[in-house]
Formats: C-alpha cells, structure tokens, sequence
C-alpha cells in the first residue's frame, strides 16, 4: 500500500523536514522528478506508435505506457501516457497481479514479463502487457510497462473483434505472466507460442521489438533519474504521486454534498439474440470524503463476450469521478483511494471465466460511465457534464479482391467516433473520442489504400446535437461503399437509450443512431453520386440496427422498432453495396431556451440546426436560406420573444 | 548584404556591410508591418546592398490570434467537415478534461467556419480511378455562394487528390470564372501527399498566407525600391533557406514557420566559424523559448509542423520546441503548495511586474530583478525602467507560508529547471546525448537563464554569440538559398520500380532545372522519406545516390533506409520491404554570408570590472533570509578573446544580459563569445 498521509494534513502544509520525511527529497526535488518520470512514459508513447506495424497502432494509438513502484510499496502506478483510460485504470493491477504470480524474486535485470488474461490484468485478451523491472543493484525499484493492442490473439474470430464469442476458450489464447526476454534474450518458446497460436505473426513479431526498445528507453530513464536524484528521492516520489492525486480526490469529493445518488446505462442485446437487455446500475453513497460506488442491480454477465471486468469496472468509475470533480487530478493509483467498488460477482461488469468472456469490454465500461455522469450531474448543477456518443459502434469487415488476395477492415468505417456533450466551457466538438479513450483517427485515404472501400460520407448530421445553451455535439454520419463482395460485424451497443444524457437543464442528445446497408442499385453496381439523408431516402435499406420506423425504415426513436445488429451472425454483401452508421448525438449543458440567439442563428447557418429546430427546441426565429444564402439569414425578434415567453409560462409547450 | 527578422514584439534588423555588422532593434507595427522594416533598412543604408533576406512571424501570429481573412474551403462532398475533425485526439494534458475542445474546431476558433466548407459532388478512388465525374453546374452553385459571402481566397483538398489532381485542376479553374482572380490553392500542388486532414489543413494555410503576404510583399518591395535597393529580395521558409520572393509567394505555406526557424540557422553557421558542429539551439524570449538542434553541422528537420495542437502543416522545417518560459513567464502556486513557474505569460501588456504597467503577478523577469542580475536603469537599453519594489511586492502577495528569499529562490530555479528540462525532452526525443553538445543561447533572456542549465544537462557548454538579442536576424544572413522540388507515388523499393523511380528524379531534375537560377552553382542532394512495409509514419531524408536509378541503386537505398531506420529506432528489420512515399531533390546555391569580425586580443589594458554588486537569495537563504553573493559586473564591449571571468559574474549589453554562476567559468572567444563552463 502506498502511505496513507495524516487526513487531516494537507500535503502543501507539510514543513520541509516533514515533506522530506515523507518522501525522500524536498518538495522542489519531488516536483521535478515527476516531471521528468511523465516525460519518460511520453518518449515511450511517441517511439512506439511511429514504429509500430498494426494498423491499430499506428493508426488508432492503442496502448500506453505507464511506470509503477516496487512490490514492497504495493506497486503505485505513478505516471501514465497520454492514450486509453481503459488501458491506464487497469495498469496499476496489471503490473502488480502479474508480477505477485510470478514471483518478483524471480526477476532479473533484461527481463521482460508478459500477460493478457483478462481476469488477471484487465480489458481483452488482444491487449498484450510487456512489463520490464528496473533494478538498482540486486533490488526491483520500478516497472517499466507498455499495453498494446495486438492484431489478433487466436480464438474463433479474426482480429477478435466480435460480440458472439460464448467462452474464453473461443475469445483467443491467455496468456498467463511470463517471459519472453529474459535478461535481454529472447524466449524462443514464448515467440513460438504466441505466434502458433494468432494470425498476423509478420505483424507481431516486429512490433514485439518496437515495444522492447521502448521499455529499455523507459529503463534507461529511470535509471539516469535515479543516479542523479538518489534511490529515496525516486521512491518517494512514486508515493507522492499517488498521495498527491489522492489528497485532491478526496477534497473533490467532499465538495458535493452527503448522499445517495442512483444512476444507470442500457446495453441493449449481446451477441446471442436480443432477447436480454443489459441494465447497467450504479449507486454512488457520498459520505464525507469518502464515496462508494455499488454496482447491485447491474445484470448478470452476459452470455457472450461483451463483458467488463472488475478492473474495468474500478477505472470507469475512477475515470468519471475525475472528469465530473476536477479533471485536473493527475490519473494514478491514488485516484480510488478514496473511492470504493462493490460489486456482485458475474454481473456483465464483474464477469468471470470461463463463460463470461470479455471482448467488447470497453462498452460496459462507457455505460458505467454514463450511469455515474446521469448519477452525479443532478448535484453538479453548472460543474455537470452532458454525455457522449456511448458506443464505439465497431464495425470489422473482410473479403477477397478481384485477385483473389484477402482484404480486412477492422474499426475504421463504423461509428467508432462521434460527438461529446456540453459543458460550461461551451458547445461540444462534434466528431472526437469517447471519453474514457484517446487516440487518432485513421485517414480515410489510408483506409482506401489498405482496402476495397470508398467512404462516401463522413460529416456532422444535423439536428442530432443535444439542445442546450451549450450545444451537445452533432452525430456523425458515415457511408461506406465495398467494391467487393464482404463479411461483416458489427457491433452497436447502445441505439434504445440516450447515450448523451443532459447536464444542468440541458437536453440529451438525439437517442439513438442507425445502422444500415444500401444494396446496390440493380443497373450498376457503383453509386454515380451520395446517397440521401432524408426520411425517405432508407426505402430500399437493409436495417442491420437501431430503433427505426417500420415503415420507412428511417430512425423513430419514439414509435420504431429496434433492429438487432447481430440478426445475421454476418452481414453477407454484393459488391457495391455502402455501409451507413449514425452515432448517437451528445448532450446539451444547460437550457436550451437561454441560448443566445445569435449562436442559434450561427447554429442555422453552419447547418448544425435546421430552421424548425431552432424554433422548436430552442424558441428562436430564423429567416432566409441557410443553404444557398447562409449570410442573408436573420432572426425575427419579435417571434423569438414571443416563443420564448410561452416556453418560460410552460415549460412543456416545446 | 541585409536581413530582417519580424518577430511579435519587435522587427529585428542587421546589415553586414563592408565586413562590419549593424544592427537596428524596431517596434512591430501590426497596421502596417512593412513601414518599420523600411524604415529601419535606410536607417543602416539598405540602397548599398545586394541581397535582402527576410523572416516573420506576422503570419504565424495571423493564425495562432484568428486575424485572418475570410476564406472558402471545397472539399468532396460528405468530407467538408474533414477540417474540423482533424485527426481527433487530445493532448495528454486532456486526456481526462471533459472542457477541452480541439483549438480549431467549430465550437471553438475554427480557420474556416463550417458553412464556407462546401462539398463538390465528385469521386476519385484510392487508385486515381474516377467514381463519379467532377458535376461542374453543382460546383458554380457553390462558388456562386462562397462569392455571395465575399471570400477572398478558396482552398480546395479532395479526397484521393494526391494520386489524381484532374478535379482540382478543374475546380481551380471555376474558380476564377466565378470568383475572379481570388488566391486559390489546391493541395495536389500544395503537398500531394496521402492523408486527408493534413493535406487540407496544408491547403487551407497556404491560401491564408497568400492573402496575408500578397499586400505586405508588394508594399515591402516597392518601399524597398523607394529606399534605393534594387538586389535580390529573398524570403525565408520553415526550414530557414532562402526562398526568392516570387517562388516563396507561389507557395507561401512553406514560410509560415520562418521565424522561429531562423535561429538554428545562426546557431549552425556561428557553430560552423568556432568548430562546434553539435548544438543545442535555445532561443529564450518574453513568451517562449524555442530549442532546435544542430548535428554535424546542420540543423535538425522534420517533414512537418504543428502550429497549435494537431494544426498540422506539410512543410520540410526545422524541428523547433516551444515551451512556455521565458522573461514573462508567470510565478504561481500550485495544488501541492510547490513553486509553478509559466507555461503562462504575462506578455508584453501587462508585462512583468516591474514594468509598472499593472502586472500583480511576479514573473521570471521579476525574479532576476530581485536576485539582482538584471540592472534596473540599463534593461531593454534602458528603454524600460524597471521597479523593483513592484516585484517584491507581486513575491509578498504569493499564498504560500515561506519566506520571501524562499519564494524567489525556488522560483528562480524552477524558472531553470523547466527551461533544462524542455532542451533535455528535445535531446531525448531525437536520441542524441547532451554531453556531446554545445548549447547557444541566445533572444534576450538566453544569457540570463540559460548558463544555470548547465549542472543539469551536462552539455559541453553554453556559449552566448554576439549579438544574442537578434541572432536570429542574423541567421538569415547565414542561410543558403536553396530550390527543393519532391514528388510523392507509394513505391516498393525494389529492382521493378527502379525505372519508375528513376523518371520520377529525372522528371524533378528537369523541374529543377526550370528553376535555378543560370550560372548559380548548386549541389544537388537527393532524398526519399519511406516506411517499412505496413507501418503508416514515415522515416524521413533516407540519402539517394545520383545518377541514373538502376537495381544496384534501389539496392542501395534499401540498404540506406535500413541504416538510418536503426539510428532513429533502435532497431533493424532487413526481412521487411521498404516502401518509398516521397522523393525529393534540394538543391542548395552557393550564398555569401555574414562573417563575424575577430575582436583584438587584449593589450596592455587591463580586464576590469564595472563595479560590484551583491546578488540575493542564491546563498543559504535560511538563516538571514538574504543569501547574498557578491558579483562583478562587466561591460560587454570591454570584452576581449582569452578573458576569463570567474562566476559570479553578470555581463551587461544592450539587449541582453550573461549571468555566470558562483561554480562556473566564462572565457571570451575569437569572436567575442562567451563560453561558460562549470568550473
């Protein structure tokens, strides 16, 4: 365990011989190394993605770098990479579960240790942990440690991206902790079992010494940081890292007031049928400076491998609190100090080996998410943030070419990004990375070099941002033409509900996107131009999800039905037929009829709300063309007042 | 020969004539950027001049504040909203921050609001293939919109240009037939390199700039022809070569980094006259400091630059760092009750506190003030007197328990530390080891900050030029002119794409051909930037021989990716095929440059001090809170090779000012340098 400071003692008013007892150095030194020890994780981050060969790498930044003490000061995980919050919350146990089984004094210089089981180190199976210890002499000091997505892990779906998976045995090959350097030699055996066991080794095998030369970096920095600061100054200031986050945790949470706070998300089927609905439950109990998340009443696992771990339940509430409390906490172990999680063994976020495989984990991880913001944000007043597009909306493809040589396409013609939600800093960006990720949009020239497809759209769809003085940011519509014949997955999870809740009397972005596949028309197999958005344009569409009007097949997120994503196992396409995904909108922040006019008005020009729009959710009046004459738009005053006033005598006329 | 650097706060002017330089320090004017530099190229006699080589940062300026011109964006339909997506991600600083928004984004300070993005029906495939034509009747309808609205330039990037350009060749052409002869770019002539985003973010910038420097260059040229100067105007580009003025304005995306480039320029060239090949560059001004590197001779460039988060521009630059410390830089608490130094500034307005002009916060410049090393009457050549108390008094309002001589000492040394550990994240980015460097310091808080780095970095030394507050100025008295010409295709390097590639150099030979000046000697360097088969970043300026390009050459170049692949990554995959992106040919001319006089060694007059002076807070600054180290103070003009000067010293110029630590030693060089070792 990392030391428990004086609750009653701040940090900052520790008197010099105080702070050096603490921690080993003085307070300049302790400041200064842990700059440096987050530009070390950084270098890490920044060599390996610019020598990476996976696609999910180099294109989408999936992994990250982090550095963690000792075992015997409980292996604080004291600075993080910029990536994936998934990737960073399990970091810490990660390290600590894989070194503790293997046996810390097993280790030596030149090592290092790998593991991807779930259970034992959190996310999926494809996430690889490479662990390096850093010795001082005979003794462990730190670890050095990267995550990475690997292309494939084996098991029953290419690539592995797949919600239908029913056990572990079918999710890919576990890897339990093991080397595969040992003192700077590679482990034969190690190599040979992973690369027997997945598809893609031509891939793997480089990006393993990419990552390997990224740890001896890492090393050599904390080792040059260490000779300069001396051993207790670098240890102490691992700790003082993570007491640091914690002290302001703790003052956060104090600042909302005592409770109990339920929230909940909606996972709408797994990949066996849609017969069970997933609820995601949450209760926060506030007392004093501490906080209990209680995930009881949270559905049982699920029958295929949409699960979450406990892991990814523990980082998606300690990822929530940061960014509803004070997103200025550095992300550590410190972090859940003061934050408990209990849950019920086997729900969908606390699965178990070996029917509750976890693939899809990032999705339970973002409803949790949505349930604490739904949760909190009713305290939170102007501080409460409006919520995101939810669902990753995957969507993996695979195919011949005319040649006869196989293509893939794995998440990059989805709704893998999409908008965020409101807050006081103002309206939201429209097309980013769900909350709890970050990473890099992969070009489309890239995607259309590497494979047969054309992206025929990817724009801001309008009227889908959710209504607010802060406006949620608009859904993304993207339309895909295959040249070739096709399989397809694909993997929305969250089209019933709102995934853009409100905050501060704002509205939820548009509920609910759509999925589904345009055949080609029956002259030509190639569209002559794009195809149409309006209600009556998905006549002929094949719905693959969504909750949608049976008439038209359009989205009615009120009177439709939904439209189950895995109905077919595989999406079987003729050539020439376009993919369409809609994400769902984000949230507004705050009440819509407060929106100064003339952002509504900037709003009607730039397309993000249409002229009905602006009246009906916003009571603003605009006049003129914003297509053909968008600087000749006005608003009518007078109108506008009037809306206004009869929205302001009752509330509900909107 | 004469060069002006236009920096934010003052336009910077040096003249090398008759193998003595001048120099001319002059405000910025923001209405009218051109009236100062004229003025000041006659003040030094610009008419005897040949050559008049020029930088700024007015455009960059222009972008970073939003004070642009309104511009229309053409993009394939459904992608017009490419700009405001960038390539998505966040800083790690945001990683958790549900406030942060994308710098150029809709709902924050977009370069083209969304409904000037407009989407032309048209399709070329990854292939160069057409899907659908180019639909002419729906692209005037734009245009007839954007004309409405009164854009005064368009950009235009469609998806899959780089591989075929005949759509934005056409579109170029509507636009002139409906909007006149407005600035127009297209990205296939801009940068046709894949990559959607950043080729349209290349575009949009270059059109910026067309409109931004249009006026200033005419004003600029005619001004200077009133002046009596009729040599050669050069402008300088992001990697700090001289560019001729017509060839720079054709595509003056490649300028908009001039500024900050310049410098490593100086460092290289002055590296070049003492022997020091291997330079760390730190350039310390009120806001920024700006750290390059010079290795073997010559600076370190990269194929990109951001000019805000993920604002990207496809231009060959030099690799320039800016971190948020300088004189202005901001002294603060933080949430563990630790000294913060920046990264925020008080700017110039403000300013410091000690400027009197209504700054409370207590700044870098402050801190020096208070420690002593900065002389109150003579700062800025005594332009700007300074008050002390002010500062003292910015210190006292600080909400912290220590005492006064604690607060300005450990705000002194963060203000170091983070200036150390900005040149140490720059030398481990790029894998090289300070102890094999020089450091040159240089803008006008170079020499004060800057030889304190020392202890912590471990370079070889830091050397302060001649004239450190407008070296940069000079730098583009020491750049090459030089012609580049690159061509992209995705090529597996191998003994069946050799002829292909071999068309492509001759093809950029004749393109160069077309436009080296006659009689100008040249050397001509020959370039690839490639990747390994399946990876997406490239690795830049893998050498390529001359001559024809046979298989014994792809060979060859195969075995130089390998070779430079490992000096950058540490490691070597021979198994895995090398593909090549972009070719590129450089062909530098002979220019003269500046050579700076060999001061006298010293004769029977002896070295001496100005006076004595007591610095504070460097001491113990526990037991009578004063800390407090004699100093001398010498003139640097009194100055001459072989001095040396034992820390503490300070070394006062007009622009600037030199502080020698209690442990280290200054000796004066040839050309009046100072080197500062630790003793």
């Amino acid at each position: 365990m990392t030391t428990r400071v004086n609750a009653n003692r701040r940090i900052r008013d520790f008197e010099d011989e105080e702070f050096e007892g603490a921690y080993g150095c003085d307070r300049f030194t302790a400041s200064i190394l842990l700059n440096r020890l987050g530009y070390a994780v950084e270098h890490m981050s920044a060599g390996f993605l610019r020598q990476s060969f996976s696609p999910i790498i180099r294109d989408w930044y999936d992994f990250a770098c982090t550095i963690s003490g000792p075992p015997e000061l409980g292996y604080p995980m004291s600075v993080v990479s910029n990536s994936l919050v998934g990737f960073l919350g399990t970091m810490a146990d990660a390290v600590s579960n894989t070194v503790e089984e293997f046996g810390a004094d097993r280790l030596a210089p030149g090592d290092v240790l790998i593991c991807n089981d779930p259970y034992r180190s959190g996310t999926h199976v494809n996430d690889l942990c490479f662990i390096r210890p850093v010795f001082d002499g005979n003794r462990i000091i730190a670890f050095v440690n990267l995550r990475a997505h690997q292309l494939d892990m084996g098991g029953a779906v290419p690539g592995g991206f797949s919600a239908t998976k029913t056990n572990v045995y079918e999710n890919g090959l576990v890897i339990p902790p093991m080397l595969l350097w040992q003192r700077d030699q590679p482990v034969r055996s190690a190599f040979s079992l992973v690369c027997d066991n997945t598809r893609f080794g031509e891939l793997l095998m480089p990006d393993f010494w990419s990552v390997y030369q990224q740890l001896k970096l890492g090393e050599r920095l904390v080792a040059e940081n260490t000779a300069k600061y001396g051993l207790p100054a670098f240890l102490g200031t691992l700790r003082y890292a993570c007491d640091l986050s914690a002290e302001r945790m703790r003052d956060a949470i104090s600042a909302i007031p005592d409770g109990d706070y339920p929230g909940r998300a909606l996972i709408d089927a797994d990949g066996l049928d849609d017969t069970i609905e997933y609820d995601i439950c949450v209760t926060l109990r506030k007392r004093g400076h501490d906080i209990e998340a209680d995930l009881s009443g949270t559905s049982a696992q699920a029958r295929t491998c949409i699960n979450g771990g406990i892991l990814e339940a523990k980082t998606a509430v300690g990822a929530a609190m940061t960014m509803l409390l004070d997103p200025s906490i550095p992300f550590t172990s410190g972090t859940w100090r003061w934050i408990d999680i209990a849950a019920p063994p086997g729900t969908v976020l606390s699965a178990l080996p070996p029917n509750g495989p976890t693939m899809m984990y990032w999705e339970v991880m973002a409803a949790l998410m949505t349930a604490v913001f739904s949760a909190v944000n009713p305290v939170l007043g102007e501080n409460g943030v409006a919520g995101d597009y939810g669902s990753s909306n995957v969507h993996n493809a695979h195919g011949l070419r005319a040649d006869g040589s196989a293509w893939t396409n794995i998440c990059l013609v989805g709704g893998e990004h999409g908008p965020w939600g409101a807050t006081k800093a103002g309206d939201a960006d429209s097309y980013t990375v769900a909350y709890k990720d970050n990473n890099l949009d992969p070009a489309i020239e890239q995607i259309e070099h590497d494979s047969p497809c054309v992206v025929l759209r990817k724009e801001h769809a309008i009227d889908t941002g959710g209504a607010g003085a802060h406006r949620g940011g608009a859904a993304n519509r993207k339309d895909t033409l295959f040249l070739t014949a096709g399989n397809h997955y694909s993997s929305p999870f969250r089209f019933k509900e709102p995934s853009g809740v409100g905050a501060n009397g704002g509205s939820p972005g548009s509920t609910g996107g759509g999925v589904w596949i345009f055949p080609p028309a029956e002259e030509s197999p190639r569209p002559n131009g794009l195809l149409g958005t309006s209600r009556d344009d998905f006549q002929n569409t094949i719905p693959v999800a969504g909750v949608l009007n049976p008439e038209t097949k359009a989205l009615d997120p009120d009177c439709g039905v939904y439209h189950y994503y895995a109905a077919q196992p595989v999406w079987v396409t003729d050539p020439g037929s376009v993919f369409r995904y809609q994400t769902n909108g984000g949230g507004g922040w705050g009440d819509p009829f407060s929106r100064d006019p003339g952002h509504v008005l900037a709003d009607v020009r730039d397309e993000y709300v249409s002229i009905e729009a602006a009246a009906r959710d916003y009571g603003v009046v605009v006049c003129g063309d914003p297509v053909s004459d968008p600087e000749g738009l006005t608003i009518d005053h007078a109108a506008t007042a009037s809306l206004r006033e009869r929205h302001q005598r009752s509330p509900q006329s909107r | 020969m004469f060069a002006v650097d236009v920096g934010g706060t003052f336009t910077d002017v040096v003249a090398f004539l008759d193998g003595e330089i001048r120099t001319a320090k002059v405000a910025t004017d923001y209405q009218h950027v051109h009236a100062p530099v004229i003025a000041g190229a006659a003040e030094l006699g610009v008419e005897r001049s040949d050559v008049f080589n020029h930088a700024s940062t007015h455009g960059l300026n222009a972008v970073i504040t939003r004070n642009l011109p309104k511009i229309g964006f053409l993009a394939t339909e459904g992608h017009r909203d490419a700009l405001d997506m960038g390539r998505v991600w966040r800083p790690a600083s945001a990683l958790l921050d549900p406030n942060w928004r994308r710098p150029f984004g809709d709902a924050s300070r977009p370069l083209v609001p969304r409904y000037l993005r407009r989407g032309i029906r048209e399709r070329i495939m990854a292939d160069g293939q057409v899907l659908f034509g180019l639909d002419e009747d729906q692209a005037r309808e734009q245009l007839a919109v954007l004309e409405r609205c009164g854009v005064k330039g368009v950009a235009i990037c469609l998806i899959n240009s780089y591989v075929n350009p005949q759509h934005e060749v056409r579109l170029r052409e509507l636009v002139t037939e409906v909007l006149g002869n407005v600035a127009c770019s297209i990205s296939h002539d801009v940068s046709p390199l894949a990559k959607e985003y950043p080729r349209a973010s290349t575009t949009v910038i270059d059109t910026l700039m067309k409109i931004i420097y249009a006026d200033y260059t005419r004003a600029l040229t005619s001004g200077l022809r009133g002046a009596g100067f009729d040599g050669e105007l050069n402008f300088a580009d992001s990697a700090a070569s001289l560019v001729p003025v017509a060839e720079a304005m054709a595509r003056p995306f490649r300028i908009v980094f001039s500024g900050p480039s310049a410098g490593a320029v100086a460092s290289a060239h002055f590296g070049a006259l003492t022997g020091e090949d291997h330079l760390m560059c730190a350039d310390v001004g009120g806001t920024s400091c700006d750290i390059s590197l010079v290795t073997g001779g010559a600076p370190f460039l990269d194929t990109t630059v951001e000019l805000e988060h993920d604002l990207v521009v496809n231009t060959l630059a030099v690799d320039v760092t800016a971190i948020g410390a300088g004189g202005g830089s901001i002294v603060s608490v933080g949430p563990a009750g630790e000294i913060e130094v920046g990264p925020a500034s008080a700017g110039s307005d403000p300013g410091p506190a000690c400027y009197g002009r209504g700054g409370l916060l207590p700044t870098t410049t402050d801190t020096c003030l208070m420690i002593g090393i900065i002389d109150p009457s003579s700062f800025a050549g005594g332009r700007i007197p300074l008050d002390r108390e002010l500062s003292r008094q910015a210190f006292e309002r600080l909400e912290v328990d220590f005492s006064l001589g604690r607060r300005v000492r450990y705000a002194y040394e963060m203000a170091v530390h983070n200036i150390a550990e900005g040149i140490f994240n720059v030398a481990i980015k790029n894998g090289i080891d300070p102890r094999d460097y020089s450091l040159i310091a240089y803008g006008a808080a170079g020499g004060m900050l800057l030889p304190a780095t020392l202890s912590q970095l471990h370079c070889r030394q830091v050397i302060v030029p001649p004239y450190p507050g407008l070296f940069s100025a000079l730098g583009l008295l020491s750049a090459s002119q030089v012609f580049m010409v690159t061509s992209s295709a995705y090529l597996m390097l191998g003994p069946d794409t050799a002829p292909r590639i071999d068309a492509i150099f001759s093809g950029l030979e004749e393109q160069l051909g077309e436009q080296l000046p006659a009689g100008g000697r040249a050397t001509l360097e020959r370039s690839l930037d490639g990747h390994l088969a399946g990876q997406s970043w490239d690795t830049p300026f893998v050498p390529v021989p001359s001559g024809r390009i046979g298989p014994a050459e792809t060979a060859l170049m195969i075995k130089a990716f390998h070779e430079t692949y490992k000096q950058r990554s540490g490691n070597r995959f021979d198994s895995i095929a090398v593909e090549a992106v972009t070719f590129r040919i450089r062909a530098t001319l002979d220019t003269p440059k500046v050579t700076y006089p060999e001061l006298p060694p010293r004769g029977k007059e002896l070295l001496a001090p100005l006076r004595d002076t007591t610095l504070q807070f460097l001491g113990a600054v526990d037991g009578d809170d004063k800390g407090s180290v004699e100093a001398a103070v010498y003139d640097r003009l009194s100055l001459l090779p072989g001095d040396v000067i034992p820390g503490p010293a300070v070394i006062l110029e007009a622009t600037s000012t030199t502080f020698v630590l209690p442990s280290q030693m200054m000796t004066v060089g040839r050309y009046g340098e100072l080197a500062v070792r630790m003793a």
